[in-house]
């Protein structure tokens, strides 16, 4: 491994970082990425085992707290009401979602505009929009155009069966009269670019086994590296280093060996997720950058989003199969995304539909409603749950708040000795009446699908899966870390691509607008190169 | 953590307790889980130290009762034993149930009782009903066009 000075250095190795490694390569520079977390094999995820429920729960939860594998950080997450959900490997946490695939909408991007809230995005749908298409081609994606809720696009892939899940809500949504469309989903339903077609394996979350699920270790990775872009796994970032006048002048890290290497380059990007970018930024202080890097106005770090979740899950008396096919992608709903005053809140919230559970989950969520007991009626009342279950997700919109933060732990540290994030986050009041709005709604939704009996989860604890608003985006240096083209306000030729960059949240999955945020930005490095610094 | 995890014939009288054979559904005492149990809890660094007490709780009581603990007690009564202790403390059950569930899910002849194939999900998959050709024509009525 030679470490002399290349053009473009990416840290991460995720949705984001597999993107814009794959499109600034077309620069022609030399362009290494460094990723914490090893590559991944299709055999080692938990659907090639009988124990696959308990796997998902050990090794392959989707808490670095939980797993406390050697690449992961730890989380103080104490001060959370929502605990943060990511995975580290070459793929990042799309090793472990849902694929659950929708894009922001053109509201999304002017909230102060439209509500007086948050604020406006320098960049609009628009901009955006070929790198939508664009980036909907590179991961597959499945789903059926015409959608009203956005402007038209053409998913390249037809879309995935619903299920009787699926069908059964979309009835229920059909008798009342609301919005529903089959999810755009990032699970290929056919055989696309060499990659099988999805065979309904269930629990996407834990990773696919079929690799039908797009992760970027299958998409985005072999091309890039085609493109002769350099991936060192294993290999965590220490700090950037800073050249005398205060710009990026590489990267301390170390190597799969646990050695402290150097690697300098002209440009720096950080792809870390909305949590691991500001602790590496946090992390990399120095005399010019005292607050650590790009952090002059102090708000590295701040504005932390999630998307609160409420989960409302129907039993149904027909039997539903709910724990076979993609989990987490069937239909969606915008039947409740804008605001609408009269309901007590701005803003608003989407719903996705989710399948069912495996019978490990499902005893263990009848146990937490009291529903399956131990004992002698065990059996009786599992057998009632056990695929009968069909569930609706309120993804809310949350709004950006300086009080939610990502700062760095007095005490925590990862197995390299390298301080560890802190996470406090409370819940907004205009996020709790959405929330609670929003289950109302979904028992609607699931009395007219059928349901017998509803349960409510109000605020899913552990469903931080969406890390956003950080290092957030905007014209004014002294509100904002990046500018309209992920540019560092302090550091010219430090760029940020990940989630950290979003202004506001949306109410809808966030990974698709993050991956046309990261083309869009190489395109913008690679349009501007001349006078870029 | 808790000498109770390692006595085997306490816990095997204890995992039937919690879940019991029903006709073709086997018991989850004697599928020889105990081992999966007791190194779940002790890996389970939320529930393991308060589950771990309130099992040697429990082995104690049934010790003073039966010389040969668990096992050696009456049904009725080592039911009534095992409800007291669960209602004085609801996390024993429910850390057991946590580590218990995933593992005695697993097994073949717990799958194939519940009506499911005992086989992990790949590489055979499964078969999921269409999406309703209605509600499709529905939908492609009310779909935008190209700009």
């Amino acid at each position: 491994m030679t470490n002399e000075p290349v053009g473009v250095l990416v840290i991460g190795a995720g949705a984001s970082g597999a993107a814009f490694a794959w499109r600034i390569a077309e620069l022609g520079t030399s362009v290494v990425c460094l990723d914490q977390g090893p590559w991944m094999r299709q055999t080692d995820y938990p659907t090639n085992f009988m124990d696959w429920e308990a796997r998902s729960m050990g090794p392959f939860s989707p808490s670095p707290n939980v797993r406390r594998l050697p690449q992961d950080y730890p989380v103080n997450e104490q001060s959370s009401e929502i605990a943060p959900l990511m995975f580290n490997a070459v793929g990042g946490s799309t090793i472990m979602w849902a694929a659950h695939f929708p894009r922001l909408t053109p509201g999304d991007f002017r909230a102060k505009s439209d509500d007086g809230v948050g604020d406006d995005w320098p960049i609009d749908y628009e901009t955006l929009k070929p790198y939508f298409a664009l980036n909907d081609r590179m991961m597959g994606v499945s789903g059926l155009a015409g959608d009203p809720a956005y402007p038209y696009h053409e998913p390249p892939l037809p879309p995935l069966s619903m299920g009787k899940t699926g069908n059964a809500l979309a009835r229920g949504f059909e008798k009342l009269g609301w919005h529903w469309w089959p999810s755009d989903s990032a699970i290929i339903s056919q055989e696309y670019e060499g990659r099988a077609g999805c065979i309904n394996l269930g629990p996407c979350l834990t990773g696919c086994s079929q690799g039908a699920k797009a992760s970027t270790d299958i998409t985005y990775w072999p091309a890039a590296q085609r493109r002769g872009v350099e991936l060192r796994a294993n290999c965590r970032v220490r700090e950037i280093t800073v050249r005398p006048d205060g710009m990026a002048d590489g990267v301390l890290y170390y190597d799969a060996e646990g050695q402290l290497q150097e690697q300098k380059a002209e440009i720096v990007v950080v792809a870390c997720n909305g949590i691991g970018t500001p602790r590496l930024l946090l992390n990399s202080k120095s005399s010019q950058h005292p607050n650590g890097l790009a952090n002059s106005t102090g708000l590295v770090g701040k504005n932390l989003m999630f998307h609160p979740y409420a989960a409302i899950t129907g039993i149904f008396d027909e039997p539903l199969q709910g724990r076979r096919g993609p989990v987490g992608c069937s239909l969606w709903s915008h039947q409740f995304y804008k605001t609408d005053t009269s309901r007590g809140f701005v803003r608003g919230y989407s719903f996705e539909a989710v399948r069912g559970f495996g019978p490990a989950q499902s005893a263990l969520w009848g146990m937490v409603q009291s529903l399956v007991p131990w004992g002698e009626a065990h059996h009786e009342a599992f057998a009632r749950v056990y695929d009968h279950t069909a569930s609706l997700l309120a993804i809310t919109e949350d709004l950006p708040e300086e009080t939610n933060t990502v700062t760095l732990d007095p005490v925590l540290t990862d197995a390299h000795g390298i301080t560890a994030p802190r996470v406090t986050y409370w819940l907004s009041d205009n996020s709790r009446k959405m929330l609670a709005h929003a289950i109302e709604r979904a028992k609607e939704a699931l009395t007219a699908a059928g349901a017998v009996e509803i349960y409510a989860m109000p605020l899913m604890r552990d469903a931080g899966w969406h890390l956003m608003g950080t290092a957030r985006m905007g014209r004014d240096p002294q509100t904002s870390v990046v500018n309209e083209w992920g540019q560092a306000h302090d550091v010219k030729n430090l760029f940020i691509v990940d989630g950290s960059v979003f202004v506001t949240a949306g109410g809808v999955n966030p990974t698709s607008t993050i991956q046309a945020i990261a083309l869009y930005v190489a395109d913008s490095i690679k349009s501007r190169i001349e006078g870029l610094f | 953590m808790s000498a109770a995890l390692d006595d085997a014939g306490f816990m095997v009288a204890l995992l039937d307790i919690v879940i019991p054979p029903n006709g073709d559904v086997p018991g989850a005492g004697g599928l020889g889980l105990s081992p999966a149990v007791a190194e779940g809890l002790r890996g389970d660094p939320l529930l393991g130290p308060m589950v771990g007490p309130a099992l040697e709780s429990l082995r104690t009581a049934t010790l003073a009762e039966s010389g040969e603990g668990l096992a050696g007690m009456q049904p009725d009564g080592r039911l009534a034993l095992v409800q007291e202790h669960a209602s004085a403390n609801p996390v024993l059950m429910m850390g057991l149930l946590r580590h218990l569930c995933p593992a005695y899910y697993a097994l073949p002849q717990v799958l194939s009782a519940i009506g499911e194939e005992p086989r992990p999900p790949f590489p055979l998959g499964y078969e999921v009903e269409e999406t309703d050709a209605g509600l499709l024509a529905i939908l492609r009525k009310r779909a935008t066009a190209p700009d």
